[in-house]
Formats: structure tokens, C-alpha cells, sequence
């Protein structure tokens, strides 16, 4: 091994990693010394936050405001029988502390908003959105296209599940029109009209196939290695068993990444019901 | 014109854009009569705009144009997570 910053417990921790080619010891100190902000410790973050600790992302943000319900635990593996009632941040983070303690975990005990949303974010590389509604999912997106902030988009329903990425890396030499979340969706639907997990119900390891394919993503984009799914929604059938990637174009009249954006600032912008532009 | 609309993860429809009626008062901007809107196209498979992603050559597409593609995807959105709704007056 060439790289002595990695130590003899880390080699032995990462030893699989090392090995590859694609990752080698650079990779992997590229890796501890990265950092990632998973928003939502439920049925998505669980799975990315395991997989992430256990590769080595140095540093763990985690945003959640919510306390562990028995019925979580069908589906939200990072929380035990004996977590219920815990702040989710707490019961995840000492998941993390027994995994991993090259980890340094950051929880969060609130909930994203737009005043805070700057405070949180800007401090990590990359963010991991693992939430469970529009008003945080449209708040995540417009921020990361403002601040240039890569973005892992995951969203299930039933058996389905929908995974892309947004390098959000406009006017660089890697900009391919990459489309945001708000070009395909420029404003949330009101509340009611599209059903939720709790109401319909959730295949519990469907967000852990899910939040393991965001992890992934995540991590070859700190690596730099393969294709990531940018400008790609890959939609996965978990009763048919099947995968399919649809190509995603950036649409030029998007209020925040578009020709001629609407949006400037988050505080434009009202994250209750449709995440539509503030009249004043 | 026949427009094949290609709903992501679920049925794929031929549709006759003659027998889609257009100017109706769901259906957006319209085009006083002549060719129907996206959303009109969308109605003539139950879909709302408002759950929905129009896909034109992989770029999103208003649903109040009028159609001028014969192969549309349409892309449903999904709300999860897997937590039950936030309750908002908290």
C-alpha cells in the first residue's frame, strides 16, 4: 500500500475497497474525507445511512425530526424494537458509533426549513434526500440547484420506486442538461391528490433496494468513478422485478434551473402544499 | 394523428387524437377547438397533470401545449419516504 494515512485497522476495515482498482487507498481516504447530509433517518435514510457509514464517508449529517414508531420498524432497519420513542437522529446515530468509528455523526433533531436550510446543507459535500414529503423535497431541490450542491432524489410508493441524481453542476464542462427535480415536476400537487406509504402501504424492503441505489450513487460521485443517473430516472418494480431507466432532459422553463428562473432565493418560495412561488 | 403514450410502469396507450376533445374547460390553454392539449391527452387515460411528468424526446413538455409529438412518456410522481404525512400546525 502507498498510502500511509490510511492505518493498519483502516486497511484491515476497507481491505475490500482497497483492493479494487476503481477505489485503492486514494478512493478511500477520498472517502473519509468527504461528508454527506442524509435528510430523513426512515424507510430511505436507514439503508443509506448503514452503507454509507460502513464505506467510510467520513463525516454523517442527519436531519430528522421525528421519534421511532413501532410501526417503523418494518422497513427502517437502522432502529431496534428498543428505540421506539427515540429522536430517530439519536437511535441512527448510535447505529452509525457501533458500525463505524472512523464516523464522524452529525444528527440533527429538526425539521429542514428555509431558514435553516442553508445552515444545514452548505456544510457537507453532497446531500442525500431520503425524505417523506414535497414540501422538504422542493426545498432540498431548489437549494442544491442555488448552491450548486449535488443531489440524490429517492421517492417510493408500494412496490415502486424512483432513484436519479442531479450533479447540479450548471454551466461547468460536466454540465450535460441535467435536469433538476422541478423540471419534471415544477409544483408539488396539493395535498391529498397523490397518495402516501401511510395510507397505501410500503413493501418494506422496497426503500432499502432504494436507499441502497442512492447510497451508491453517492458514493461513486465522491469517488468520481462509473455513470452516475443524471439525467436518468431509473423506476424499479419490485413485483414485476424489474429496472428501467428513463433519460431526462432539463426543461428550459423550470422556475429555478430554467432559461429564465423565477426562483432566486428558497425565502421566493412557499414549501407548504404546492411549493409554488410566493405571490409577494 | 395516433399518439402512442407510454405511461412509465404501467400500460402503454394508442391514442387517436381526432377522438380527443379539445377546448374542453380541464384542458388548459387550449386551442379553441383544434388540437388538444397534453392534459386533454391525459384525460383520455385518467391521468391529472398534477401527478404526472409529460416527456417529449426526454424533455418535460407544459401540459397546456398542444399536442405536436406522436410518442409522448409520461412519468407518475411518487410522494415516499415511508413516514406517515408531517402533520403541518405542529
Amino acid at each position: 500500500m502507498s498510502d500511509l494515512r490510511l492505518d493498519a485497522t483502516q486497511l484491515d476495515r476497507y481491505s475490500r475497497h482497497v483492493i479494487m482498482d476503481e477505489i485503492g487507498p486514494e478512493g478511500q481516504q477520498r472517502l473519509l474525507e468527504s461528508s454527506v447530509l442524509v435528510v430523513g433517518a426512515g424507510g430511505l435514510g436507514s439503508p443509506a445511512i448503514q452503507y454509507l457509514a460502513a464505506a467510510g464517508i467520513g463525516r454523517l449529517g442527519i436531519v430528522d425530526d421525528d421519534v421511532v414508531e413501532r410501526s417503523n420498524l418494518q422497513r427502517q432497519i437502522v432502529h431496534g424494537d428498543d428505540d421506539v420513542g427515540r429522536p430517530k437522529v439519536e437511535s441512527a446515530a448510535d447505529y452509525v458509533g457501533a458500525l463505524n468509528p472512523d464516523i464522524d455523526v452529525e444528527p440533527h433533531e429538526t425539521r429542514l426549513t428555509a431558514d435553516n436550510v442553508a445552515t444545514l446543507v452548505d456544510d457537507y459535500d453532497v446531500v442525500l434526500d431520503a425524505s417523506d414529503n414535497f414540501g422538504t423535497r422542493y426545498l432540498l431541490n431548489d437549494h442544491c440547484v442555488l448552491t450548486g450542491t449535488p443531489l440524490s432524489h429517492g421517492a417510493i410508493y408500494r412496490f415502486e420506486g424512483q432513484v436519479t441524481t442531479f450533479t447540479n453542476e450548471r454551466g461547468t464542462e460536466s454540465d450535460t442538461d441535467s435536469p433538476c427535480y422541478r423540471c419534471l415536476f415544477p409544483e408539488a400537487p396539493e395535498p391529498g391528490t397523490v397518495p402516501d406509504c401511510a395510507t397505501t402501504g410500503v413493501l418494506g424492503v422496497l426503500p432499502g433496494t432504494v436507499g441502497c441505489i442512492q447510497a451508491t450513487e453517492v458514493v461513486k460521485y465522491v469517488l468520481g468513478k462509473g455513470e452516475l443517473l443524471e439525467g436518468r430516472l431509473l423506476m424499479y418494480d419490485a413485483m414485476d422485478m424489474t429496472f428501467e431507466t428513463v433519460d431526462v432532459l432539463s426543461n428550459p422553463s423550470c422556475p429555478v434551473c430554467g432559461d429564465e428562473p423565477a426562483i432566486e432565493s428558497v425565502e421566493d418560495v412557499s414549501y407548504e402544499g404546492s411549493c409554488e412561488i410566493s405571490a409577494d | 394523428m395516433r399518439v402512442t403514450v407510454d405511461v412509465k410502469g404501467e400500460e402503454t396507450h394508442e391514442i387517436d387524437l381526432e377522438t380527443v376533445s379539445a377546448g374542453s374547460p380541464n384542458g388548459g390553454a387550449g386551442t379553441g377547438g383544434s388540437t388538444p392539449t397534453y392534459q386533454e391527452l391525459l384525460a383520455e387515460i385518467d391521468l391529472s397533470p398534477h401527478e404526472v411528468s409529460v416527456l417529449v424526446d426526454g424533455r418535460p413538455v407544459p401540459e397546456d401545449q398542444p399536442v405536436e409529438s406522436d410518442h409522448v412518456t409520461v412519468l407518475r410522481l411518487i410522494k415516499g419516504g415511508s413516514k406517515p404525512p408531517i402533520d403541518r400546525n405542529r
